[in-house]
């Protein structure tokens, strides 16, 4: 399955466990809601190809465990990261609360110049809503971030906040803001001409020794 | 001074006995163990090791670390080294010997293939059963048969296909023990090896040694939880202190929940317990989890465990490890196999305390072992990881390059391995497989782990060396297709591993690059 694709960018999912990090990804990834979605450990990983203002990206997400003790791995995975889906959840305080450490985590760890949307995750739970929209766009506002409800149950907002990330990218891109090929930035060229070069897979089977070594 | 001499003398004496020594300028004589060399060897045989003949080379192993690992009574243990000398120079005459019982079997059975017999290692049935039981396992042992052959078949024209058939939820085959029609040579053979277990637990003192021996090589089904409870150390091997013991660790245990259980929503508790909380209706399987008796006895025994281990407290993964123990306890009082359908509500109260405790207790001794895994930073986990990432890298050199030329890092896969005890990547039944030699083998969750590890990654060098894009390795390292391994792919999986550990556990410097 080597696509061709003009950008590749890499996005991290993170904050507070229990918000719908994984639920969000697998949505965003295979278009349902995941049932059985158990707990993230350290760090797992999608992948999705789309088109965004007639440009191919390829979006390499980092999905990250929100508890605190798997911190000093998933950070690991911080840098170089373009984008981040910054995830709370509406019907609990505390994971909002908890906001600010997360995106000093990611404008540190990742790059300062990180593109960052806010989550309110579980927007299908409207009655037992502990945080208004209006007060998370005020931190939003505050904190230059893009901000959206979404729901990784019904699939709202969902592809949104993972193409208006990758859309705010590459307008920083056209507009100069962002370089590429500055090391650490997240963003890659699709070298689909390289690609296109390689030998089939099939040739490239070079027998491998009977496994087990 | 003359007695400092005699002293002197006897250490000297005794370490040109002790094996370890033995061990040591073996290791520095010989060439090291060259693994391409013998991983051919053992290609060639690929059944062996669930052979009687590799059983009888486990034990001798196991007896050898025993002895290694005490060495202050070395010196006494001359003729069981002897007798360790003798077995190993019988393997060959051993294994040829079970190899022609086998054929002898199978041609009595009408099983063409000799290689067949040997394979799989179900469970053997218990000699009488209740009739509606049996109905019941008959039904269920089709369907898994029926699952189970689709998978020999599949990897029988693949060794190692690509994309299983994941739908089969990973429980499906728990039963996979009561032997199937047309195995009556293997339900033979594990009819002796449960009579060997229900000797040896009825023995005054259980010889904890032998226990273990029997014990690598899986445990049958009936004596399992038994067994479980004295290898980790839970029960004492003397069988007259073992009621006293259960009932003494069932009142402590609830004692804890008295004291502790009420802090869950104090300020300085209410962090872990939400965490648990949140996790528990997350964890597999379902359908046992969600039972609500079963959820509050899952937050019980983490909650107490949390609050009574502060250096590390309640980490994700964790979790999980209680699972098999709750599953193999619980299944001692039920009839249901399976454990999809298995209804809590059915076990008697003062039952399900019990199991509780025992769970508690047990998964605390497991624990003990590998608290570093959970403590800040984790450092545990972050040395294993790199140590197979050394072992790997000495072991299938192409594999390790293939990985490092795409940039795959070890963490990015192996640090859940670790974190879970491959428990996300394997199905249930098979975890609990693997625990039973995991708890025959000494330091087995903290150390044989890593081989076993090595052992899994390498098993899917085909696949890996296939894949030349770093997303699409990494989703297939994250995702590996286990839907439908059986205890027999576990058996080779943890024969390659005691190989592995065998080549170079004790030899650092040959997995040094």
């Amino acid at each position: 399955m080597a696509e061709t694709y003009d950008f590749l960018f890499k996005f991290l999912v993170i904050g507070s466990a229990g918000t719908g990090k994984s639920c969000l990804l697998h949505q965003f990834i295979e278009n349902k809601f995941k049932q059985d979605s158990n707990h993230t450990i350290g760090v797992e990983f999608g992948s999705r190809v789309v088109t965004v203002g007639g440009k191919t990206v390829k979006l390499q997400i980092w999905d990250t465990a929100g508890q605190e003790r798997f911190r000093s791995v998933t950070r690991s995975y911080y840098r170089g990261a373009a984008g981040a889906l910054l995830v709370y959840d509406i019907t609990s305080r505390e994971t909002y609360n908890s906001l600010a450490a997360w995106l000093t985590d990611a404008r540190t760890l990742a790059s300062p110049n990180i593109v960052v949307i806010l989550c309110g995750n579980k927007k299908d739970l409207d009655p037992e809503r502990e945080v208004t929209f209006l007060e998370a766009s005020r931190f939003a506002q505050e904190n230059e971030l893009m901000f959206l409800e979404t729901s990784a149950l019904t699939g709202e907002n969902v592809e949104e906040a993972f193409l208006k990330c990758a859309r705010t990218i590459l307008n920083k891109i056209d507009s100069g803001e962002l370089d590429p090929e500055r090391m650490g930035s997240g963003i890659q060229y699709g070298d689909a001409s390289l690609r296109q070069l390689r030998q089939p897979r099939s040739a490239q089977a070079v027998a491998p020794q009977p496994c087990g070594c | 001074m003359a007695s400092d001499g005699a002293r002197k003398q006897f250490w000297k004496r005794s370490t040109s006995k002790v094996p370890g020594s033995i061990q040591h300028v073996y290791g520095a004589q010989h060439p090291p163990f060259d693994p391409l060399v013998h991983g051919t060897l053992l290609k060639s045989t690929p059944k062996v090791p669930t052979t009687p003949g590799k059983a009888k080379r486990v034990s001798t192993f196991q007896e050898f670390e025993s002895n290694t690992s005490d060495a202050w009574d070395a010196g006494e243990d001359d003729d069981e080294l002897l007798a360790m000398a003798a077995q190993s120079l019988n393997t060959e005459v051993v294994m040829e010997a079970a190899h022609r019982v086998l054929r002898n079997h199978s041609q009595r059975q009408g099983q063409p293939e000799p290689q067949e017999v040997p394979v799989p290692k179900p469970e053997p049935k218990p000699v009488a059963e209740p009739p509606a039981a049996l109905t019941s396992d008959l039904r269920l042992v089709k369907s898994v048969s029926e699952s189970h052959t689709s998978c020999a078949a599949e990897s029988a024209s693949d060794p190692a296909p690509l994309q299983r058939s994941q739908s089969l939820p990973p429980s499906a085959t728990i039963t996979l023990g009561p032997g199937a029609p047309g195995s009556s040579a293997l339900s033979e053979r594990e009819a002796s090896r449960l009579d060997k277990f229900k000797q040896l637990l009825a023995e005054p003192n259980t010889d904890l040694e032998e226990l273990r021996k029997l014990s690598w090589s899986g445990i049958p089904k009936p004596v399992r939880p038994m067994t479980w409870k004295l290898l980790s150390g839970y029960l004492p091997a003397n069988v007259d202190r073992r009621p006293a013991t259960l009932q003494r660790k069932q009142k402590e245990y609830f004692a804890f929940v008295e004291h502790y259980y009420d802090s869950r929503n104090d300020e300085a508790h209410q962090d872990t317990y939400r965490q648990i909380h949140i996790d528990i209706p997350r964890m597999s399987p379902e359908a046992l989890i969600l039972q609500p008796k079963v959820t509050e006895i899952f937050e019980r025994i983490l909650f107490i465990w949390a609050i009574r281990h502060p250096a590390s407290g309640y980490v994700q993964g964790i979790n999980d490890l209680v699972t098999p123990f709750f599953v193999v306890f619980i299944c001692e009082y039920t009839e249901e196999d399976d454990v999809d359908t298995l209804d809590v509500s059915r076990v008697p109260a003062d039952v399900l305390r019990n199991i509780e405790a025992d769970t508690y207790w047990c998964m605390s001794k497991l624990l003990d072992g590998i608290q570093d895994n959970y403590t800040f930073a984790q450092p545990g986990i972050q040395m294993k990881v790199k140590m197979l990432e050394e072992l790997v890298s000495r072991i299938d050199e192409p594999v390790h390059q293939h990985l490092d030329q795409h940039e795959v890092h070890y963490l990015q896969f192996a640090f859940r391995w670790m974190n879970n005890l491959l428990m996300r990547e394997l199905p249930l039944h098979c975890t609990i497989r693997l625990w039973d030699t995991y708890q025959s083998e000494p330091e087995g969750f903290s150390h044989f782990h890593l081989y076993v590890c090595a052992a899994f990654l390498v098993r899917w060098r085909k696949e890996i060396l296939e894949e030349r894009d770093f997303q699409e390795l990494l989703l297939f390292l994250q995702n590996l297709p286990t839907a439908c391994w059986g205890d027999e792919d576990i058996s080779l999986l943890l024969a390659e591993a005691y190989r592995l550990k065998f080549a170079f556990a004790d030899a650092p410097n040959h997995y040094k690059k």
